[in-house]
């Protein structure tokens, strides 16, 4: 084999220099579980399911929004989404006597919503010429008004599922947890490696019209991104309905930013493109719920937590994120 | 204070007693070394210093350690991984001062085996909604409520009270008053208020010879929706002299107020920290009355996680866990400012607190065998600003 | 002469018309007549349109200062809530207005120098770099002064003087001339312009990136403490985390994007300051309605903001038509 075309080594400085944004996000990780581990002490089994079922909606989310991070936009309206979602499956799985059939129906139609949401995103900001932010900033207004008009109708702060959907034992409902990511995590894998969807989607972010100009039905494209990010949010909203059972009018709120540092944290460019990677999703949730535990469980100041996490946050992204050479970033 | 200086001699008579009985053992008495987290509900302010402060004077002679976290206003999500990640650091009790999310809350202590209390919180939707997954558990040891529950209100009367005090030492004496409250969803006791303060107003009209007059409660104009109330809320009340605000006035009534140049008195739930220069007779004049729960009454919760933690319970224990109203402290004077002023909640100084280590190692059972539950609810009754002369 | 007067009739088109459909709607509403008046026609719409265009006006021009150089900056809010709370303070303390104001611009200046050496040196994108930035003020407001924020200077009337009428003018007037000195006047602004059209070929004829973005950030930085002295002596600053601040730099931005639309008929400056005036009657309209909060005010919000939008970015095509057709009617006519 000619000597040039040799993959380096794990341990070459060309590998670790092509690969350090990739090895600062894992460090990340690493560092944030080793705390983990030395500070969980005794109860570290318990701790272990503390953390899944914290990260597992912000995964699940994170995972979808990897279609829509990856083109270059960003959808603000994904917390007021999982506010509505979540009332309205409640209210309908009460509806309809509190039973599985309820909770099935409330899913299929909470999973239709977020489609029509994820369609509107995408094609309605390409119609009327819109940034997509733009069409994500109606929606956020519009499900904030909605999330609080749904509430006041209940007459009540917050609402409780009359059925039980999450698991009585806690092994079999963290293992349901673990399958739940995974098998989202594997789905999202395929369609974002394997099938034009991913290709499209890192094209358009990559150079949106370089890709039309190839013969890519761009539109198409970013409403399938988008309402692939829906069914995430869907599910995300059904994971976090099993571990909570109740909802309110601020339900969510936040999410869209948190899932936002979290792709930062895993290493995803926000501009989107050929860089962009499912893994990010990962890394990046459970680096932010791990750092969130290490510092409770370090008794870390109320005052200086934020303070630590802001730290860490710049360290990693000066790592991560950081680009080398030409002109500055934007 | 003479009220609650009868009710520490007798407790600490109590224990005298118990001691020479010989019935406490040393470690006993002590109570086991523990940890309790405190989640409050934001992570700074008056309140919150207080509390720390009062938490931390009693640390050493309780044998207990607190940690201190910060519940999400609007996430359930976000307070379940909250006191998640306590147990997970290790503590024995928890006192929450949030009711969202509570079911899987108390799930989760009861499947940790931590105990959980509440305090400034009614909780009144798990009271109604899930009162049997929530006060009938076994892990939860009940709230100190921020004032009375919905079904045990009397502050409207407080409210008119103070007005009354108010028009019998102002030169000109205020005829005409409006009100704001917060959505009945979030506060359902706040229209029990107005209706308390409006029934005392009119009671007091039928004999009175300047009449008060009080704006009917309109349900879009008075309902503050959580943001600070708009500058139109003046024209629609335009003869109105003072506010009665059963929402708390000094976050959203009073920057309005501020801002539109209005010369209105202000009565008011929660004190914030400021209102002093514009009180009573101070400044503008514009504060007339504050009422706030003292943060010692979060020796209610404290004591019971003790008791549970330590194995034990009052004889007099009630089976079902309680929420306990709290009396509160009604500043509608310049000398219950200053009175209000030497209290923990405003100087952050433990040696103002109303309860030493001591005597509050007393109230529990397994330091005293005299303690009953009774008198440890009668303490949330002596809290009013008469209890801190 | 004509295209003077066309020109200020299409800026003042939006906040004229604005209010003419505002007093229409309060004026076909009995809840919006106490006593027989109008009280939507009221002292009190120019006065709470005035304070609050005022503060729009301020952070709106931040915000626009770095999109025009083609920055969306997260940070602008965290570091006014930061000024805020230590001019604030400072301010309270020597029971000076000046103080406070001074103190106020002189740390939104020296964090936004921060945020510009952290953007240079890191090489960060700009929006994770002032993601972490937003995140690393917000955290400092829970280390000054004992993590209380300032919550009474608002109401201290001497020290509160910048948040009311006539004081109010001063900061707004201050924050337009630094935006107009910066844009129009310095070499910075007019490079700025060629760096945010085309930033590699900016560079590659000799423009000093760093030091551009450097003079940016100190007028963005003036334009953040003016617009922090107005908003503490408005409002009760409380410590912030979790990215709130950026919420409270969003409120501002919808007046950013309306303003560089009307603009279009004048200059983005007049354009901001217009759009706010709009959006103000819109927001003072609403409360007489009792629509200013809860939910209806946000879908309301949401279509208006869906609506412009869609409006402007069809403006051409609606020009175009219109073209089409006062060509068809020229020909027509004999």
């Amino acid at each position: 084999m000619n000597e040039t075309t040799k993959a380096p080594g794990i341990f070459s400085r060309e590998f670790l220099a092509k690969h350090v944004y990739d090895i600062a996000a894992y460090a990340g990780l690493i560092v944030t579980f080793i705390l983990f581990l030395v500070f969980s002490g005794s109860r570290l089994s318990y701790n272990l399911g503390t953390v899944l079922q914290s990260a597992a909606t912000y995964s699940i989310i994170a995972l979808g929004a990897v279609f829509v991070y990856s083109m270059g936009y960003m959808d603000v309206s994904v917390g007021q989404q999982v506010g509505v979602y979540a009332i309205l499956l409640i209210m309908i799985t009460n509806k309809l006597g509190g039973g599985t059939f309820g909770v099935v129906v409330g899913f299929l139609a909470i999973l239709a919503l977020a489609l029509v949401c994820g369609a509107f995103n995408g094609a309605v900001a390409v119609w009327l010429k819109l940034p997509s932010i733009v069409t994500s900033l109606f929606l956020m207004f519009f499900f904030t008004g909605a999330q609080l008009l749904l509430m006041e109708s209940t007459g009540t702060n917050s609402i409780s599922m009359q059925a039980t959907i999450k698991p009585a034992n806690r092994s079999t409902y963290n293992l349901v947890l673990v399958i739940c990511i995974a098998a989202v995590a594997i789905l999202v894998t395929y369609f974002f490696k394997y099938t034009k969807l991913g290709k499209y989607t890192r094209g358009i972010g990559a150079n949106e019209l370089a890709t039309a100009q190839s013969g890519v039905a761009t539109t198409r494209y970013k409403v399938l991104a988008y309402m692939a990010f829906g069914v995430c949010v869907a599910i995300g909203t059904f994971v976090m309905l099993m571990r909570t059972g109740s909802a309110g009018k601020g339900t969510g709120s936040g999410y869209a930013m948190d899932i936002m540092i979290c792709l930062i944290l895993g290493g995803m460019p926000l501009s989107g493109g050929m860089k962009s990677k499912v893994s990010s999703a990962l890394i990046g949730t459970f680096t932010y719920v791990l750092l969130t535990n290490d510092l409770t469980t370090m008794g870390v100041d109320l005052n200086m937590i934020n303070f630590v996490k802001a730290v860490i946050f710049l360290a990693i992204v000066l790592v991560t994120c950081r680009k080398k050479d030409g002109v500055l970033p934007r | 204070m003479k009220t609650m200086k009868k009710i520490t001699s007798l407790v600490l008579a109590g224990a005298m007693t118990a001691s020479l009985a010989g019935g406490v053992t040393a470690q006993a008495a002590d109570g086991k070394k523990c940890t309790i987290g405190v989640a409050f509900y934001q992570d700074s302010g008056l309140a919150v210093d207080a509390t720390k402060a009062y938490l931390e004077s009693l640390s050493d002679t309780l044998n207990v350690s607190f940690t201190y976290t910060v519940l999400s206003m609007t996430d359930e999500a976000v307070n379940l991984t909250t006191v998640q990640e306590l147990i997970s650091s290790g503590v024995d009790g928890i006192i929450c001062t949030m009711d969202l999310g509570m079911t899987s809350i108390v799930s989760e202590c009861e499947a940790a085996g931590v105990y959980i209390g509440g305090y400034l919180c009614d909780y009144d939707t798990s009271y109604t909604s899930a009162y049997e997954q929530v006060f009938q558990s076994d892990y939860f040891v009940g709230t100190a409520i921020d004032g009375q529950a919905p079904d045990d209100v009397t502050g409207g009367t407080t409210f008119f009270e103070s007005l009354i005090e108010y028009n019998e030492r102002a030169e000109e004496p205020i005829t005409h008053v409006s009100m704001t409250i917060f959505p009945s969803w979030a506060y359902p006791s706040q229209q029990t208020l107005a209706d308390q303060f409006v029934a005392a107003v009119e009671e007091y009209n039928e004999t009175a010879e300047t009449p008060i007059t009080v704006d009917p409660l309109d349900e879009e104009t008075d309902i503050l929706q959580f943001t600070t109330m708009d500058s139109t809320y003046f024209s629609k009340h335009p003869d109105a002299q003072a506010i009665i605000s059963f929402a708390a006035g000094t976050s959203f009534v009073y920057p309005t107020m501020v801002q539109s140049g209005v010369d209105l008195k202000l009565f008011t739930t929660s004190f914030e920290g400021g209102e002093e220069e514009n009180f009573g007779s101070n400044g503008t004049q514009t504060f007339q009355q504050n009422m706030v729960t003292a943060v010692e009454s979060i020796t209610y919760p404290l004591v019971l996680l003790l008791n549970a933690i330590n194995g034990v319970e009052f004889a007099d224990q009630p089976e079902d866990a309680e929420r306990v109203s709290c009396s509160q402290f009604c500043i509608n004077s310049d000398e219950d400012m200053e009175i209000f002023q030497n209290s923990i909640y405003y100087t952050a100084n433990a040696n103002d607190a109303m309860f030493t280590a001591e005597e509050v190692l007393n109230m529990t059972a397994y330091a005293n065998e005299e303690a009953t539950y009774a008198d440890l609810k009668d303490i949330l009754s002596h809290m009013t600003i008469e209890d801190l002369q | 002469m004509m295209k003077i007067i066309k020109k200020t009739g299409l800026t003042l088109l939006f906040p004229v018309l604005m209010f003419l459909v505002m007093l229409a709607i309060t004026a076909s509403t009995e809840k919006c007549y106490v006593n027989g008046k109008l009280i939507f026609l009221s002292y009190d719409l120019v006065r709470q349109v005035i304070i609050n265009a005022c503060m729009t006006v301020c952070v709106a021009l931040a915000i626009w200062l770095q999109l025009k150089n083609g920055r969306f900056d997260f940070s602008g809010g965290a570091t006014m809530i930061l000024a805020a709370i230590i001019g604030g303070n400072i301010g309270m303390n020597a029971k000076s207005a000046w103080v406070a104001l001074i103190v106020a611009v002189v740390v939104a200046v020296i964090l936004s120098c921060f945020t510009a050496l952290v953007y240079i040196v890191g090489r960060l994108p700009i929006i994770i770099c002032t993601i972490g930035m937003t995140l690393l003020y917000e955290s400092l407001t829970y280390l000054v002064f004992n993590a209380n924020g300032i919550r009474t200077f608002y109401s201290n009337a001497s020290v509160s003087f910048f948040g009311r009428i006539p004081g109010v003018f001063l900061p707004t007037a201050l924050a337009v001339a630094a935006f107009v000195l910066f844009t129009y006047f310095t070499s910075a602004g007019r490079k700025g312009k060629i760096l945010s059209n085309n930033q590699s070929a900016g560079v590659n004829i000799g423009i000093d990136e760093k030091k551009n973005i450097f003079i940016t950030y100190i007028y963005s930085g003036i334009i953040l403490g003016l617009a922090a002295i107005i908003y503490v002596s408005q409002n009760s600053v409380e410590p912030q985390s979790s990215l709130a601040t950026s919420s409270i730099m969003f409120s501002y931005i919808v007046p950013v994007f309306m303003g560089t639309f009307i603009g279009m008929a004048s200059c983005d400056v007049i354009g901001i300051i217009i759009a706010a005036i709009g959006m103000e009657i819109l927001n003072y309209g609403l409360n007489c309605l009792n629509l200013g909060a809860g939910g209806w005010q946000q879908i309301i919000m949401g279509v208006f903001v869906l609506g412009f939008y869609a409006f402007s970015a069809q403006i051409g095509t609606i020009q175009n038509i219109l073209n089409r057709l006062t060509h068809k009617t020229a020909k027509a006519a004999p």
